[in-house]
């Protein structure tokens, strides 16, 4: 499954990752998934202010991911 | 009732935005603005020679639509403005404009508030201060999200 990331995930990360999850996987299954293998983006993917979204909506950790499902992990954002 | 909200990707110029908001506010009686500058200088002291600011292609404008939405929801006002810019920002130039229209100048004065503390915490940019001390995220800060939550 295709996995973006943005600001400080981008940096981290990469703005993009494939990551393999069995059928109907949770958000929490992908992101510790993502944080294992980039420990130092952990913090940030686990941060309580950090978002996830699919097709353009949020999503809580609970959502269980189809397949062609785009997941994307937003860091804390701030405007202004 | 009006809302505009704009992402903008070259200079803001807050005497235009604020031209266009005495526009459409006429016979409002209040117009209160708020013009957001980057500064030349980090928390820390250290010169600040850019700011950046990324965006998501969809939901960063979805977000100050949604946020201007909900002010002119919430307040008595009769137009609600919001322009922020995204991209690379140099010290001195504005970041973002936020404006409300009212008959009432306390409605007027809460409602660009709001739209501020909003920002702040949940308009969709991802900032970063490049400068001396290298390139550093800015994220809101515990009073940023304290005074969001003094409007729920």
């Amino acid at each position: 499954m295709k996995v973006l990331f943005h600001g400080r995930l981008a940096e981290a990360i990469g703005s993009e990752l494939e990551v393999s999850c069995a059928s109907d996987c949770t958000v929490a299954e992908v992101r510790e998934r993502v944080a294992a293998e980039h420990p130092d983006a952990a913090s940030v993917l686990r941060n309580k202010r950090a978002l996830s979204v699919v097709g353009e909506k949020l999503v809580r950790d609970d959502y269980r991911l189809a397949s062609g499902d785009k997941l994307e992990f937003l860091p804390p954002v701030s405007g202004g | 009732m009006s809302v505009v909200a704009r992402l903008e990707e070259h200079a803001v110029h807050p005497e235009q935005e604020l031209a266009a908001l005495l526009e459409r506010a006429k016979g409002a009686g209040a117009v209160v603005s708020f013009t957001g500058v980057a500064r030349g200088a980090s928390k820390s002291g250290q010169a600040v020679h850019r700011l950046v600011l990324e965006h998501h292609p969809v939901l960063t404008l979805q977000s100050l639509q949604n946020i201007g939405g909900e002010a002119a929801a919430k307040f008595d006002v009769n137009h609600v403005h919001i322009v922020h810019r995204r991209g690379n920002i140099a010290p001195g130039e504005p970041i973002v404009f936020a404006g409300a229209a009212s008959i009432h100048r306390r409605a007027a004065f809460e409602a660009a508030d709001y739209l501020m503390d909003r920002l702040k915490t949940e308009a969709v940019f991802w900032k970063r201060e490049v400068g001396e001390a290298g390139s550093n995220w800015i994220e809101p800060t515990e009073t940023d999200y304290a005074d969001r939550e003094r409007w729920d």
